[in-house]
């Protein structure tokens, strides 16, 4: 496919529909399409006809990520820092979208996971349907959840963030909904109905999006046996100070109640990598006292120490395991939270002294809406 | 002259424009050409914040928030994250932005049951988990950091919570022994019961050792018996004791064998675990506060009270079971300043809390003067950005460099008191009173500006620093009122001195070593580059604190040689006490700041501590007329120290963000008025 097919424009009266188009790769953000992305959105930003950007992904993922795998490719074969230049692009795209003057409707009709929630939980509306399936996975990866979601993460309720974010738990759309993820839950089957309803509007109609997207949209059920509806025990679990006291606080609530989200909870816990949980804890709590661009700027400095691997390799050994050999059975380094001291995990938020890197530039955003600045 | 309405319309149009296109920094020095292209995009003023108008912080926020915290980050950070994520917390969105902060409207009954909520949530998720059972500096250093945390979000969960650990949980384990810390630290950590503390009466208050409230001994039945003698003995303002506690500590003259030993701590229960009171007992509520209404101040009368004598605590005394009065420490002056020494830790936090509403009111203050304009200098110029003016810029950054040297000052007091010896407890106790009524002083003269400088919007409760003026009045009141703390500094500082001279030794602690050496020379001449040096500033300070040091000396012996008692003599000399008191408390302020800053590597931070520290050094010496009174500043070396404050000031302005943003205060813990004020003033945001 050429590069230039990655991410197909359709052009109409005052909106712009951008489809990420690697089915193959469960639309895996690549180089490419985050450059390709960044253009068009600063496009559209200056350009007075554009009122809204719809995104969504051809095949059955909105988009599964950055391109881990291949990020951890190039890093293998070079110099570890060729994988900051996919980062700061994501990362940048990412803050444009959180601070965009105009609506970005993401319609997320299957997979959204890492990368794919960094370009869409940012921008104005998120629309889930019956297909979705969202996570940050990060964890079991040797990674932590980037991409700006130690700010949104956070900013769930109680310590429903936390829980997300630590476990790489897998949400459907009415729990996205319920939780604040997702805007709106539109059926399937009503997408094709929006999308036109959403292109033909006319210029004073577009004032309140919000409101067409109602039109199609409905309050589903979230299941009987959703995590959501156990918010109390996640809180009495996932508040705790420590990693260890997380851990240990979700074994009891494991062997009390034969529950199938806290046993999988358990297993993800047991699973993750140590430093990664650890790391990603900090993140999301320092997160919840930031804004988006600290968030993001910090987040990208913890991405310099985790490639440059010089505190721990999870993350090269999280893409061997997961997404190169596909054996599934990381050997972490350290492989026990008692060997990730505090003095360990403070490092990866440290300002990086580093000739070949600096830290992350935001640009300057002027002129913003009230809803812009207050994510500021 | 008259204009038309037409001409003022345009005119406001051009301003208007102006604004939209000037650099809000460069507005005063710079205005831009007039232009030709109308208000087209924005046609009313638009808030821009202050983080895209202002340059970008020379140094690292972080690393200066490290520094001002100096301790137990990750634990701060959690509790505000867990006071974030709870409802019981009052998260309102105001605008586009979640804000934290009670509901000052609730009635006085309904205030007094959320904060205890609130006392019950952070008790189950964990926070005070070694509190009263962990007792080494790490775990005192982690609770008074929760406890600036919590200062910040409410004073009244501050108190609810101060009067339980430190105060109840501080008696216990101070005057306690084995068998008190045994029996009760565990059960009260895990809030099993609720203490208060009943010191204060109607008819004594700082001085404790008046107080008339009795117990005497039967040793028939083994037990104290506790009365009210009279209406001014009844127990006042006692935190917790109109609602929910269920013990206290009551402090009683101990009267054996028809000899009163004293004053006395003893544990009394007051209610029973339903919340009934105790028979014997009466409880009346204190009522509406003029701040500070989620703490239930009550009012105690013992009838008879009959309790166990094991539950006298019996660590400096004890009465035996056959009623011999035993104590280790003969002088009862002694025995009595042993049970003080709770106070002292209630101090050191007052202390350290206090800075941190300072800080509250001066980040909304100052972000507030970023983002605010008013008056243009010229017709057809831009409004002004609040923070331009010098005169702004002298009320607010002098109170900022005030509160970072503040900062330091209450690292240090909690740093020697954590880690106190028997030796340390003088200096804890002069330097623990000196910054109690220092800090509380001026965080209340802090909130008052920042109030003011908020204009109308300060008077809001929703913004907040009008509020804490109310909520944080008391504290210059309670664990000793601030004159009276100040009182005692001039006395120590005389003991030292007469005992120096007495002795032929040298002065040692206090920092008062610089008396053993010759007295320092001020420059004639003092320049911009003298005022700003750290060598001249600690001389300044140190001429001032040696020369009232020997005048207060002078003074009061001379009264005693002209016949007055040595109590009348200090009493008359009370001018010179208040300036040796306050020349005492900046110095020591001002050298755990060059202390702080010299721990800190060359650099823009350090750079910027300078100048910081250089303000508040010159304030202090533009403020207090001693300077000039006593001559350490020739008139015309307080002209040039005025002069160099205004040039500090306009140093400092374009640091004024950064300076704020390093108190690491989460965003929704201040008002909205330091965010977008228009867009929470919206019509739509009232709708919601």
């Amino acid at each position: 496919m050429a590069d230039s097919d990655q991410v197909l424009v359709e052009d109409k009266l005052f909106v712009k529909k951008l489809i990420f188009n690697r089915p193959r790769q469960l639309n895996a953000l690549s180089y490419v399409m985050v450059d390709r992305l960044s253009e068009l959105f600063l496009a559209y930003e200056e350009d007075p006809d554009v009122k809204l950007i719809i995104l969504k992904g051809t095949g059955r993922a909105f988009c599964a990520g950055g391109d881990v795998a291949a990020v951890a490719r190039d890093i293998s074969k070079g110099d570890w820092r060729l994988g900051g230049k996919f980062f700061r692009k994501e990362f940048i795209l990412n803050y444009l979208m959180a601070t965009y003057t105009k609506a970005q409707v993401s319609i997320l009709n299957g997979i959204v996971m890492g990368g794919g929630a960094g370009a869409s939980i940012h921008g104005r509306f998120r629309v889930a349907t019956e297909n979705t399936v969202f996570a940050m996975p990060e964890t079991a990866l040797g990674l932590f959840p980037d991409v700006g979601a130690s700010y949104f993460l956070s900013r769930l309720p109680g310590f429903f963030g936390e829980y997300v974010g630590l476990i790489g738990a897998r949400l459907d759309g009415a729990e996205m909904l319920a939780c604040g993820l997702a805007t709106h839950f539109v059926h399937s089957t009503k997408l094709p109905l929006l999308e036109a309803a959403l292109c033909e509007a006319r210029l004073n109609d577009l004032v309140n999006i919000s409101g067409i997207i109602d039109k199609y949209a409905y309050h589903p059920e979230v299941k009987e046996k959703s995590a959501f509806r156990r918010l109390d025990i996640i809180e009495r679990c996932f508040s705790h100070r420590t990693v260890e006291e997380i851990f240990s606080a979700v074994e009891k609530e494991a062997a009390k109640r034969d529950e199938d989200w806290i046993s999988g909870a358990l297993e993800s816990l047991k699973k993750a990598s140590p430093t990664s949980l650890k790391i990603s804890l900090k993140s999301i709590r320092v997160g919840r006292l930031q804004g988006v661009g600290e968030c993001l700027v910090r987040e990208f400095r913890m991405v310099f120490h985790v490639l440059q691997g010089e505190i721990s390799r999870d993350f090269f050994e999280g893409s061997r395991a997961i997404l190169l050999d596909k054996d599934k059975n990381p050997k972490w380094k350290p492989s026990s939270l008692d060997q990730v001291s505090d003095s360990m995990v403070d490092r990866y938020f440290s300002r990086v002294d580093d000739e070949g890197w600096e830290d992350l530039e935001l640009p300057a955003r002027s002129d913003l809406p009230a809803f812009a600045i207050a994510k500021l | 002259m008259t204009a038309s309405p037409f001409d003022r319309v345009s005119f406001r149009t051009q301003v208007l424009t102006r604004h939209l296109q000037t650099s809000p920094s460069t507005a005063l020095s710079s205005p831009s050409p007039p232009s030709s292209d109308p208000l087209s995009s924005s046609p009313c003023l638009s808030y821009s914040p202050p983080e895209l108008s202002e340059s970008p912080p020379a140094f690292d926020t972080n690393q200066m928030r490290a520094l001002l915290d100096a301790h137990d980050i990750r634990e701060r950070d959690w509790v505000f994250n867990l006071i974030l994520q709870s409802n019981l917390f009052n998260p309102r969105k105001i605008g586009h932005r979640t804000f934290v902060s009670p509901d000052y409207n609730q009635s006085m009954e309904q205030q007094r049951e959320i904060t205890m909520r609130r006392v019950e949530y952070l008790l189950h998720r964990g926070v005070y988990r070694g509190w009263l059972t962990g007792r080494d500096a790490e775990s005192e250093l982690r609770k008074l950091a929760v406890f600036e945390v919590i200062s910040i979000f409410d004073h009244s969960l501050g108190v609810k919570l101060g009067v339980h650990f430190f105060l109840w949980g501080g008696a216990i384990q101070f005057f306690g022994t084995k068998r008190h810390h045994d029996k009760w630290l565990q059960v009260s950590e895990d809030y099993g019961i609720k203490g208060c503390f009943a010191m204060t009466e109607l008819g004594h208050g700082t001085n404790v050792k008046g107080i008339e409230t009795v117990t005497t001994y039967d040793s028939l039945t083994g037990e104290f018996v506790i009365n009210t003698p009279c209406e001014t003995a009844q127990k006042y303002w006692i935190g917790g004791a109109a609602k929910h506690a269920t013990h206290t500590i009551v402090f009683s003259q101990l009267n054996i064998n028809g000899k009163n030993e004293g004053v006395h701590a003893f544990i009394v229960q007051i209610r029973d675990a339903d919340g009934n009171i105790c028979p014997n007992i009466r409880i009346a509520d204190c009522g509406h506060k003029i701040g500070l209404n989620g703490v239930d101040n009550g009012r105690i009368w013992f009838d008879n009270v009959r309790i166990p004598r094991e539950n006298l605590l019996n660590s400096v005394a004890d009465v035996s079971p056959d009623g011999q009065y035993l104590s280790t420490i003969k002088d009862p002056d002694q025995r009595f300043a042993a049970f003080l020494a709770p106070l002292t830790s209630g101090r050191v936090n007052i202390a350290a809390s206090a800075v941190y509403k300072s800080k509250v009111g001066l980040a909304t203050a100052i972000r507030y003067s970023l983002s605010r304009r008013a008056f243009a200098a010229a017709p057809n110029e831009p409004e002004i950005l609040l923070l331009d003016y010098p005169t702004h810029q002298r009320r607010l950054l002098p109170l900022l460099a005030k509160t970072y040297a503040m900062s330091f000052a209450a690292n240090y007091l909690k740093s020697v008191f954590v880690q106190r010896t028997p030796e340390t407890n003088k200096t804890i106790h002069v330097v623990s009173s000196a910054f109690k009524a220092t800090l509380t002083w001026h965080n209340m003269r802090t909130l008052q500006e920042c109030r003011e400088a908020c204009g109308g919007q300060g008077l809001k409760t929703e913004n907040r620093v009008g509020q804490l003026k109310s909520e944080y009045d008391v504290q210059s009141t309670f664990e000793g009122d601030n004159n009276v703390l100040m009182q005692q500094i001039s006395k120590a500082l005389l003991a030292e001195y007469v005992s120096a001279q007495k002795n032929k030794k040298p002065f040692k602690g206090l920092w008062l070593e610089h008396m053993n050496g010759t007295s320092p020379v001020i420059p004639s001449q003092l320049s911009s580059s003298d005022l700003r040096c750290s060598g001249f500033q600690t001389d300044i300070f140190y001429l001032r604190e040696r020369d009232l040091l020997n005048r207060f000396a002078a003074q009061v012996s001379e009264l005693q040689r002209l016949g007055h008692s040595r109590e009348q003599a200090l009493l008359l000399s009370y001018q010179l006490a208040e300036d040796l008191g306050r020349a005492f408390a900046d110095k020591a302020i001002f050298l755990t700041f060059i202390e702080a800053e010299e721990k800190v590597p060359a650099g823009s931070l350090k750079d910027v501590l300078g100048l910081v520290r250089s303000l508040y050094a010159l304030i202090i010496l533009e403020e207090d007329a001693a300077f000039l009174r006593y001559g350490y500043l020739s008139t015309e070396n307080a002209a040039a120290v005025r002069e160099e404050v205004k040039k500090l000031c306009s140093g400092l302005r374009p640091h004024a963000l950064a300076l704020v943003r390093s108190f690491g205060i989460p965003d929704a813990f201040l008002g909205p008025i330091a965010f977008d004020w228009v867009d929470a003033n919206s019509w739509s945001s009232a709708q919601s």
